[in-house]
């Protein structure tokens, strides 16, 4: 039962986890291509290039936090089973 | 436990994506085989658009390459096309989006992937291609071979996982919220489609998507090709991307 508890915790948990730090990184880079824009308007095709590739970086390690929770969504029992397997003990 | 429905990793018979990617390969051939069958100094509507769609991506690559990006542009831009076409593809009903599935993306991957090491052994020889594995100070080269090796490994497996996951991710939330809509209740209609947004959002990313396998693969061409003395002569062009 401990196992299931964990494993419910982690399918909540992992993600958020993945996605809070995420959104901080993306969001410092964001902004921080943003400032190199305004200070340099001229260069403003490298710097959204480069911030498109940083961004896809820091999206892939979400979307690997994404995938380990489907993995591990498809391990989850059923309601039904749990219920029975309170019952039994 | 058998509960392996809720394995979403292997649901569906992994044929019907590759059905759907042959229909992709057969549209984008028969597009680009009538609109350059007679070509015309004034291009029509078909010309026209290919025209501006391949002087785009020609500019976009060099501008993330170089001047010398020019003889990668076809396989890149080919690239962008069928992976943009593909993703969108799954917002049409009855089809599904061929990248949403493992077998597709990692396909994808290991063919840009190929391609690279075969530009990169093309460009620098065979002993430069392995030189630039071994890294600048050569003794070190025991430990930073290895690590390098690892690093050009990891490169497929990140491409593949990231539009996979992405595609995937974005179908399921579609199909989540497409299942909540009946359960909101007001007198007008009988469902409110409020995946509609998202539906909205993921021709966005789509694309997006597309543009970043592309600029990931052109990037790992630039290094692999790049000599170290020339990296820091070569000015920076300013590329505009194709908006």
């Amino acid at each position: 039962m401990i196992y299931l508890v964990m494993l419910a915790f982690a399918v909540g948990l992992g993600l958020p986890i993945a996605v809070l730090s995420a959104a901080i990184a993306q969001g410092k880079v964001g902004a921080s291509a943003m400032e190199g824009i305004a200070r340099q308007p001229e260069a403003a095709g490298r710097i959204q290039l480069a911030m498109i590739i940083a961004l896809a970086f820091i999206e892939s390690l979400v979307i690997y936090a994404l995938l380990i929770f489907f993995l591990l969504q498809g391990k989850l029992p059923a309601t039904a089973d749990v219920l029975e397997r309170l019952a039994g003990g | 436990m058998e509960h392996h429905e809720g394995s979403a990793l292997v649901e569906g018979s992994p044929f019907v994506l590759v059905y759907m990617s042959w229909a992709v390969i057969i549209a984008l051939t028969l597009i680009a085989y009538l609109g350059t069958r007679k070509l015309k100094k004034v291009p029509g509507p078909l010309q026209n658009l290919l025209e501006m769609a391949v002087s785009s991506l020609y500019n976009f690559v060099e501008g993330v390459i170089g001047p010398e990006g020019r003889k990668y542009a076809p396989f890149l831009a080919t690239l962008f096309f069928y992976i943009s076409i593909m993703n969108i593809m799954g917002l049409i009903p009855f089809l599904r989006a061929p990248t949403s599935g493992l077998n597709m993306t990692i396909a994808l991957a290991l063919t840009a992937f190929g391609y690279v090491q075969l530009q990169a052994i093309r460009a620098n020889g065979f002993w430069g291609y392995i030189k630039h594995f071994m890294g600048e100070p050569l003794w070190l080269a025991p430990l930073m071979f290895p690590i390098h090796v690892i690093g050009e490994l990891a490169k497929p497996l990140s491409l593949s996982l990231r539009l996979f996951g992405n595609v995937f991710g974005e179908e399921k939330i579609i199909v989540i919220l497409a299942g909540l809509s009946p359960f909101i209740i007001q007198p007008w209609l009988k469902v409110v489609p409020i995946h509609f947004p998202m539906v909205v959002f993921a021709v966005f990313t789509s694309v997006i998507q597309a543009l970043i396998f592309t600029i990931l693969t052109a990037g790992y061409i630039t290094v692999l090709i790049s000599h170290e003395q020339e990296e820091e002569v070569r000015e920076a062009p300013v590329s505009a991307g194709p908006q």
